[in-house]
């Protein structure tokens, strides 16, 4: 009987291709998609014709977005909110599979989006031909929705004067377990951070700090100074963190100061700072560190090839840099769109041309160049 | 002449019931298990996507990259492998001794002495397990976190204004208090079914022959208990080793890192072929477990306890201790499985962390439109129609499983069971298990990859319902078979001989003695199912879409971003679901999920 059941399972499986593993990752290119120039009154009509459109999003805030969205178009949305990584994972998994996905994404993790998302052509740049000339034209390639950035920052309670001026500090022994930070593998930004600082220009000017810091040069152990500060940092019992909510909590709970020598610090987007009144913490930002405040990241907005409401999904990133379409982001501060007409937060926030010169920003190619290897020497000391 | 003796043969193998539930499961079994194995395998050599300008070969093609990394690169297999495999291995025994002693001794204590309050510690009990794993390491992190992580002190300092020590509140001891305390339950159910329901005769009999209390635990009781103790540590040890969030949530403050935590950030990360190794490791220490359970339980006979005549149990009189020994049992149990829900009722509450004044506390996070100044406008979980939504299919989805996963169950454990010894029926015992082994993490991810296309007559299923029902069915088969076969080791074959003697059909002989007889162990693998689907998460969440999203994704996305009040919310709404799903079946059949042991 045993002789037979073999034969009998193999005869019935194997002609149905019920084997295949469906590892096969070679992509067939999906033909590019051509473009055809169409007035915002023609792609609103339309964009009603399909009635829905499916989107992506590393932000919870679509949701209030696509509210809005239906309220003005009358066009249904149905959006998921999605982690970095399983956005990735998803769209190019269905995408491989011919499987139904989104019609266009909102995503952060510019390097992996460049590298197995886009070039792959899974996903491509549109930008709305109305706001071609408004967006700074190095915001448009991928098209950045708007930017989100996190810097240092500490318990200001009955501190004066921030007491961090430069990230040496937080490798200082003097300042022992004390910089909180999310797990980079967490949130791939925080690892595409950890990368762009290796790049020559950042090593650079970490090595100047260092100099400024300590009054010497800096010695090499590791590839360069942007390597030398991340084992440093980790060294000097960096503590790491799981949620940025959880970190600014952390830091900011009031009545920690009087007990301690030196205010709590993380370094964590800079939208939790409204938690200084509505949940009555103390938080204030250490703008003036050398070499940088910390860094900055962009949500994109990027249309999948194999969209099936692409007139909608169009539309609703127009929508998207509209003041209204911007609402959901920007009742908070820290966030800052592409669009430079949308207001910002002014009661505690800055316009993103005041942050850009003091923060880290990030190149696709090369996060996605490099980022492996960051990974790599960072799993050394991260645990 | 022999073709039809072939034939014939053959006839009367599949006219027997039990044979054509074996031939069905070997095959399916075997397609939705073997497959996931050989595509883990092949990712393991394969140039993935993320990797292509790390590996420089074209995405697809062949390579030794990541075995050469995790295997044999010094510092970095030493990081990424060596370190976190011994920790894993330290966290799973450690865990799996604590939660045998727990489960065990709660066990003895109910079904075998005559303590009071039995209903109520059997059903209290129960919680830890209900709730999902890395709420209880939230609810540590509540009570026991240090001015490490600065913040709000833990109500422990609060309240006595020691500070706890950074080993007691991060790393290896209390992922094993949790994780013990989490599946002490699990080592309840399976420990606790077989002490009530073996044969007391047993032990009277040893009693008559003058052996004292500890020769007969030795040679009479912990025998018998020995296969459900081995199935327990088996399940449990598995389990934690695959466990991602708990290590996740306490090990990161000091940087105590395991297997899983590891698996998920390669296999999210720029290096899933990693993480398919990982995996593939783990899923070879979980046969080498599994083999050797084989080997331990196969040298013996098994003990047939239930029999055609009647048996009673005699319980131990603890006399003068049994007062103390109750509230002790109570107390304990308040602190493991009440304060946690306290405090996440509590927590739910509070605006302010760390403020427990009254003009703190708000019903926001509950009926609340959603501020944009607290959580990005969330509407509290109420009135909050994703919240919904994740409920309906969190409840739908669980009950589909649960029927699907119990049935499979019942009738493999009865087929398994009926042809005890022969090759086909440990092929199936293992099949059946070895879904069990395969890191959930892992699990999800190749179903994902597999069941996104067509594939002959199955549809492609990505994005609909039925791949949830599909890979929840296939991981929580273990459970219903396990609690299966070991309840028809226990039953005489006599019983159902005498019901084939009558001429009583095979399902009749199902329904009318085998079920009834062992009802309570089959009900327990309809309902262990039903509770691990409804607080799963790493098994669906990449299988999920925004119409099939379930309660645990939105609970650890709520967690993840450090919105704790709506995630203690919804931790909350679980167990409430769950433990009132529990009372009801037990109104409605008399059985539990902790199988009534000590309420009847």
């Amino acid at each position: 009987m045993k002789k037979l059941l073999v034969p009998l399972m193999i005869l019935l499986l194997l002609p149905i291709n019920l084997f295949a593993t469906g590892s096969k990752e070679a992509p067939q290119a999906p033909a590019a998609v051509v473009e055809e120039e169409i007035s915002h009154d023609e792609l609103v009509r339309r964009a009603k014709e399909e009635g829905k459109v499916v989107v992506y999003a590393t932000s919870s805030r679509i949701a209030k977005a696509a509210t809005g969205f239906t309220n003005l178009y009358g066009i249904q949305v149905e959006s998921s909110n999605l982690k970095d990584f399983e956005l990735i994972e998803k769209v190019s998994k269905e995408a491989r599979a011919g499987a139904a996905g989104p019609d266009f994404v909102l995503a952060q993790d510019v390097g992996r989006l460049v590298g197995e998302l886009i070039e792959p052509g899974y996903l491509y740049n549109y930008v709305p031909p109305v706001y071609r000339d408004v967006i700074p034209e190095s915001m448009q390639n991928p098209l950045q929705a708007f930017a989100i950035n996190k810097v240092f920052i500490y318990n200001d309670e009955g501190v004066s004067e921030s007491p961090y001026y430069n990230i040496w500090q937080f490798a200082d022994p003097k300042y022992k377990s004390l910089l909180q930070f999310k797990n980079p593998f967490q949130e791939g930004v925080n690892a595409n951070f950890l990368t762009m600082i290796t790049s020559d220009k950042w090593a650079a000017k970490i090595a100047d700090a260092y100099k400024s810091y300590y009054g010497k040069e800096i010695k090499l152990t590791t590839p360069n100074a942007g390597y030398e500060w991340i084992k440093a940092i980790y060294s000097n019992d960096l503590i790491v963190g799981t949620s940025d909510t959880t970190i600014a909590e952390n830091v900011g709970v009031k009545g920690q100061n009087a007990k301690r020598e030196l205010p709590p610090v993380g370094l964590f987007v800079y939208s939790k700072a409204r938690y200084a009144t509505s949940k009555n913490l103390a938080l204030k930002p250490a703008m003036d560190m050398e070499p940088f405040a910390g860094f900055y990241y962009s949500l994109y907005l990027l249309m999948a090839t194999n969209a099936k409401n692409p007139n909608a999904a169009k539309l609703f990133i127009e929508y998207l840099f509209t003041a209204e379409g911007f609402e959901p982001w920007g009742v908070d501060c820290g966030t800052y769109s592409a669009n430079p007409n949308n207001p910002i937060q002014e009661d505690i926030d800055f316009p993103f041309a005041v942050w850009e010169p003091l923060l880290v920003g990030e190149e696709g190619d090369f996060t996605f160049e490099n980022r492996a290897e960051v990974e790599e020497f960072l799993n050394q000391y991260i645990y | 002449m022999i073709k039809k003796a072939r034939v014939n043969q053959l006839k009367s193998f599949f006219k027997k019931p039990h044979n054509v539930i074996l031939v069905v499961l070997v095959v399916v079994l075997g397609y939705l298990t073997l497959i996931p194995l050989i595509t883990i395998v092949v990712d393991t050599f394969t140039v993935h996507s993320s990797e292509v300008r790390a590996i420089k070969l074209p995405m697809g093609s062949f390579t030794l990259y990541h075995w050469n990394k995790i295997f044999a690169s010094g510092m970095t297999s030493q990081k990424t492998f060596y370190e976190p495999f011994v920790n894993t291995m330290v966290v799973a025994f450690l865990s799996c001794v604590l939660a045998i002693l727990i489960g065990g001794l709660f066990a003895w204590m109910v079904t075998r002495t005559n303590i009071r309050a039995k209903s109520f510690i059997s059903t209290v009990f129960m919680f830890p397990y209900i709730m999902p794993s890395w709420t209880l390491a939230m609810a540590w992190l509540n009570f026991f976190k240090n001015s490490r992580v600065g913040g709000a002190p833990g109500f422990f300092t609060a309240l006595t204004g020691l500070e706890t020590a950074n080993w007691f509140a991060y790393g290896l001891f209390p992922i094993v208090m949790v994780q013990g305390i989490h599946y002490a339950p699990f080592a309840y159910i399976l420990i606790g079914g077989i002490l009530q329901n073996m044969d007391a005769n047993l032990e009277e009999a040893a009693m008559l022959l003058h052996a004292n209390r500890l020769t007969i635990m030795k040679k009479v009781t912990l025998p018998i208990v020995r296969p459900a103790l081995l199935s327990t540590f088996l399940l449990v040890f598995s389990s934690t080793m695959s466990a991602f969030a708990v290590p996740a949530f306490l090990g990161s403050p000091v940087r105590y890192q395991v297997l899983t935590t590891q698996m998920y950030r390669t296999l999210n990360g720029m290096n899933p072929g990693y993480g398919y190794i990982i995996a593939l490791v783990m899923i070879v220490i979980g046969v080498a477990i599994l083999m050797l359970n084989q080997w331990v339980t196969g040298r013996r006979k098994s003990y047939v306890t239930i029999t055609g005549k009647s048996s009673n149990i005699s319980l131990v009189n603890l006399r003068k201790a049994r007062t103390p020994l109750t509230v002790l049992l109570v107390v304990i149990l308040l602190m493991v499985a009440i304060l946690p829900l306290v405090s996440f009722a509590i927590e739910s509450f509070i605006m302010a962390p760390g403020d427990y004044s009254l003009a703190n506390f708000t019903t926001e996070f509950w009926v609340g439109q959603g501020s944009p100044e607290i959580a990005n406008s969330e509407p509290g979980i109420l009135r909050n129609p994703s919240i919904w939504l994740g409920l309906t299919n969190s409840l739908k989805l669980s009950l589909i499983v649960s029927a699907f996963a119990g049935t499979i169950g019942l009738l493999s454990g009865y087929a398994v069971a009926k042809k005890r010894g022969s090759k086909l029926s440990t092929i199936v015992n293992n099949l059946t298990f070895f879904p069990y082994l395969i890191p959930s993490m892992a699990f999800g991810a190749i179903f994902l990859s597999m069941f996104a296309v067509r594939r002959g007559f199955i549809p492609a299923l990505y994005g609909s319902f039925w791949l949830l029902v599909i890979v929840g069915t296939v991981k929580y088969l273990p459970f219903a078979t396990r609690s299966s076969v070991n309840a028809m080791l226990q039953l005489s074959g006599e019983i159902e001989e005498a019901g084939t003697i009558m001429g009583v059909g095979w399902i009749k002989r199902m329904t009318r003695i085998i079920f009834p007889i062992q009802r309570s162990t089959f009900i327990s693998g309809y309902l262990l199912p039903f509770i691990s689907c409804m607080r799963e998460l790493s098994l669906f969440i990449l299988l999920v879409t925004p119409s099939t999203r379930i309660l645990t994704t939105l609970l650890f996305q709520y967690n993840e971003k450090g919105w704790n009040q709506y995630a203690n919310a919804i931790n909350l709404m679980i167990v409430v679901i769950v433990v009132g799903f529990n009372l009801l079946i037990n109104k409605l059949t008399g059985a539990s999920i902790d199988k009534g042991i000590g309420s009847n």
